[in-house]
């Protein structure tokens, strides 16, 4: 955002430079003086670049300084500093060329992010500001087009095995039928690097919609949608490279998501039910060794479109319900007094422009629990459109959420989250757009534009529609609808 | 289904039980100024093959279509009325109709049935000083938008842009004003379609959705159209879904032509969703004579259509919607050419056998997954119905027309046996 002051240019003075032109009083700049009221700072260019860290902008960052009259002045002294960021201009003083012009290059730090340079002129009482941002690079390591029958839906990845599912909304390939959800099971080697292995087929659903290997590596929970045999359905990874059915629990309409989460010592899946009657449905998954799923709870959720996804953690669980907005529920936290059998209304927050779809509520440096993403599911054509932004919800109060931020991103809108938390960076799948990143440090508040320090498009410009996004370690691993699985490279440190 | 033993109990008893009370006369001026009503009903048995369905092979069904009762009433010299229609269509097509790029209210490739209860409308007109006619209609049936039913058009397949075209089965409440050749309508409606044949609009949105129409009708027998509509939501029951922008214009021609009847009609249709994040057009023309007991017609249209994931059954999309997005869209060419011959008819019963053929032929616009090569196995369509319109007493009601517009203009396929 240019932050820049500029000044009155009075009709009057106009008038009296053109009657006086051949005269005395001198309108074309160079020798009227700057007073310290009056000067002005234009920013011409240079103002909204990106360039990596550690290296330098494209363009230079050029003022132009101006008269009372409005007339370049030559030979003013511009000051030039940083006020966030960690770059430096090439010069941190320079007088105005004979256009009444000062320019400087920009040289990024080692740091990612949002730089703020500003830029004013000696005697004069107007800054002006640029914005620039430190970007790193996003690459493709290994995998891509290895999902090549179907198009891909979520992925999980765990040890060295990573789980991706399918779509089958539509077909991809003629001859392969739309009935029949698959797991897709990729074996990671030493490098991170992803061989395609076994495949699991779910008989009578149509689409694999969630997908999550839980944290102690031995279940593989799936959330399915279509067919006859649509719901939640468990694999024992007793040999990871060979997931082994366990149980399933049929919900008529499907469950459109599932996240797991150890609450009290027992492990749950809370669940999205899909409408006509939408729900929170969650599920006791404690007894799956004796092969078992028992319903745990039901909560209703208003039929406006209903739920889509869910994230929890710390006891609380953030229902993601379109245009409902956020639900947040105690499922064991205590600041409502409920449980995963029992959960408790806490707050209702609408996000502006609806259609929440999904968040992730990011636990930050030193115990910062402020911020919740929600990711905005707007009108898309599969597979090449997308829309929606995403938004930061203040939470710290609980019982009263605010929305203080959004990130948006022409032509294109977010689906599922990961955040590094340790460096404050969300990697967001992008549809259309793959994979952003974007830095979260900080207070975040009003647009969050100048903040995406990375991108990639891992199925190329053509071939990309990007579902979710998982760090692990120093790797990137994303699923794409349209390019399968792949290994891309995280934001180096 | 209790509908379908009300629908053969309808059909069997009703033309008896109410042919003695009723006169024939229907005369926007109801010179005797009598009460009037007037029981009629019309159905097609048509025998439906098309050279290719999704998932590729072909297909073919017999159905009785388009199998409606109607009533009609007037009081008070015609300044009160009654249109009523009631469509068994749910009970006779429950799985729709096959036909090449129909959709809509869930149904992909196959047109929907109608709800049990077309058209319940009572609407009251009077005059008023300097030859201002105005009316006031409410019920269930059509908003003042867009262009005739296609069931009271010349061909037994329904256009693509059915769901572009016309706005019915609502909820309404409908302002008109005449002055001469001047008519203008506006309505407040619910936006919620129907999602079944059994199912009554959502009262508690009736309102959200609104509607304008501009008539004119510069020379007897020709009716220029105009018309806007914001319809909220109607793809989603509970109100969720985007909501339509739709404008509408057309040229209806009415007129003697060859010693016989001609008809046309040229109409555009325009629909946006998400402030233009999607647009989908139509274009379409059609005609028909009508002479002695031939009837021959022709339709050409080119409509976009927005394509949807489908279910298991091929034929059917995904409902309740989960979310705002399509995998991509279409536009459809559909030639429709029909012929039929009026047998022993009279002025209340008229049999029509005839034969209409169409070619269709599908592309993908823009971007999105959606292949018609991977859903039909090619892009091109023949569709042959070999049907039998029966017509009884029917008096060419072109449904949708209510108030001050009751009564313009004739339904074409009830023409030839009016002409009698």
């Amino acid at each position: 955002m240019i932050q820049t002051m500029k000044p009155i240019h009075s009709r009057v003075s106009s008038a009296l430079c053109l009657l006086f032109a051949a005269g005395a009083v001198s309108c074309g700049g160079g020798s009227e003086p700057v007073t310290s009221t009056g000067a002005g700072l234009t920013v011409l260019s240079g103002d909204h670049q990106t360039a990596f860290r550690n290296g330098t902008t494209g363009q230079d960052l050029v003022v132009e300084v101006n008269s009372d009259s409005a007339h370049p002045v030559a030979g003013a002294t511009v000051h030039w500093f940083v006020t966030v960021g960690d770059g430096a201009p090439s010069a941190s003083a320079q007088a105005t060329d004979a256009h009444g012009q000062s320019r400087v290059q920009y040289h990024m730090g080692a740091n990612y992010g949002l730089n703020v340079i500003g830029a004013t002129v000696e005697g004069g009482a107007d800054t002006a500001y640029f914005e620039e941002t430190a970007i790193g690079s996003i690459a493709s390591i290994a995998g891509g087009n290895n999902v090549e029958q179907r198009y891909s839906s979520d992925l999980t990845v765990h040890g060295d095995y990573a789980y991706t599912g399918s779509w089958n909304w539509f077909p991809r390939t003629a001859g392969v039928d739309t009935l029949g959800a698959s797991i897709a099971v990729f074996h990671l080697d030493g490098t991170g690097a992803p061989t395609r292995g076994d495949s699991v087929v779910i008989r009578g659903t149509i689409t694999l919609s969630d997908l999550q290997v839980s944290d102690d590596g031995q279940w593989l929970v799936a959330s399915t949608e279509g067919g006859n045999q649509e719901g939640l359905y468990v694999y024992r990874l007793t040999d990871p490279a060979h997931p082994a059915f366990v149980a399933r629990y049929l919900v008529a309409a499907g469950l459109h998501t599932s996240t797991l989460a150890v609450l009290d010592g027992k492990l749950y899946a809370f669940t999205a039910k899909n409408p006509g009657a939408p729900a929170l449905m969650v599920f006791d998954l404690s007894q799956l060794a004796s092969d078992t799923i028992v319903l745990a709870a039901t909560v209703p959720v208003p039929a406006n479109y209903g739920l889509h996804d869910t994230f929890v953690r710390g006891g609380i669980a953030f229902l993601f319900a379109w245009n409902t907005g956020v639900e947040l529920y105690d499922v064991g936290n205590g600041v409502k007094g409920g449980s995963p059998t029992n959960p408790k209304a806490i707050s209702t927050i609408a996000t502006s422009g609806g259609q929440a779809h999904n968040g992730w509520w990011f636990w930050g440096p030193a115990d910062s629990k402020q911020y919740l993403f929600v990711g905005q599911e707007g009108p898309g054509s599969v597979g090449s459109t997308s829309s929606g932004d995403i938004h930061v919800l203040d939470v710290s109060d609980l019982l009263h959420p605010a929305e203080v931020a959004f990130f948006h991103r022409e032509g294109a809108g977010p689906h599922n989250f990961w955040m590094d938390e340790g460096r404050q960076i969300l990697y967001a799948a992008y549809y259309n757009a793959g994979v952003v990143a974007i830095d979260v440090s900080g207070t975040l508040s009003g647009d969050l534009g100048a903040r995406e320090i990375g991108h990639v498009l891992p199925g190329g410009a053509q071939g990309t529609y990007t579902w979710g996004v998982q760090l692990v370690g120093t790797s990137l691993y994303d699923i794409d609808m349209l390019d399968g699985f792949r290994q891309l490279n995280a934001l180096a440190p | 289904m209790r509908l379908s033993s009300l629908a053969a109990t309808v059909l069997l008893l009703g033309p008896a039980s109410a042919a003695a009370q009723m006169t024939m006369e229907i005369d926007a001026d109801s010179p005797s100024g009598r009460p009037w009503a007037l029981l009629s009903a019309t159905a097609i048995t048509a025998y439906t093959w098309m050279s290719r369905v999704p998932r590729g092979a072909s297909l073919d069904e017999f159905h009785l279509v388009q199998p409606i009762v109607m009533l009609q009433a007037g009081a008070l010299r015609d300044r009160l009325r009654f249109e009523g229609a009631i469509d068994f269509e749910g009970a006779t097509m429950p799985n729709g109709e096959l036909g090449p790029g129909l959709w809509g209210e869930g149904f992909i490739d196959r047109r929907h049935p109608h709800t049990y209860f077309h058209e319940l409308i009572l609407s009251g007109a009077v005059p008023l000083p300097g030859g201002l006619h105005v009316s006031l209609a409410a019920g269930k049936g059509f908003a003042p938008y867009g262009t005739d039913d296609p069931m009271n058009r010349p061909a037994e397949l329904f256009p693509v842009n059915h769901h572009w075209s016309q706005i019915l089965e609502r909820a309404v409440l409908i302002a008109g004003v005449q002055w001469r050749p001047l008519v203008l309508e506006a309505g407040l409606f619910n936006g919620d379609e129907p999602e079944n044949p059994s199912q009554w609009p959502n009262l508690s949105r009736f309102g959200d959705s609104r509607s304008i129409r501009l008539l004119i009708h510069p020379i007897e027998g020709v009716e220029l159209q105009g018309s806007h509509a914001v319809v909220k939501s109607p793809e989603h029951r509970p109100g969720a879904g985007s909501d339509n922008y739709k404008w509408s214009a057309s040229v209806r021609v009415e007129r003697p032509l060859l010693g016989g009847r001609g008809y046309l009609l040229g109409e555009w249709a325009h629909n946006s969703e998400f402030d233009g994040f999607f647009t989908f057009r139509s274009w379409l023309i059609e005609s028909a004579w009508s002479g002695g007991r031939q009837r021959p017609y022709y339709r050409y249209e080119n409509t976009d259509r927005p394509e949807e994931s489908r279910t298991q059954n091929p034929f059917r999309g995904v409902r309740p919607h989960l979310e705002n997005s399509i995998i991509g869209s279409s536009r459809w060419s559909v030639h429709t050419a029909g012929y039929g011959v009026e047998l022993g008819s009279t002025r209340r019963l008229g049999i029509e056998p005839f034969v209409e053929v169409s070619y269709a032929r599908v592309r993908k616009l823009g971007g999105g997954i959606y292949d018609p090569q991977l859903i039909y196995g090619g892009d091109s369509f023949w569709r042959l119905t070999t049907a039998v319109r029966l017509n009884w007493r029917m008096q060419g009601h072109r449904m949708g027309r209510y108030g001050v517009t009751a009564g313009q203009g004739v339904a074409d396929t009830q023409m030839t046996h009016l002409m009698k």
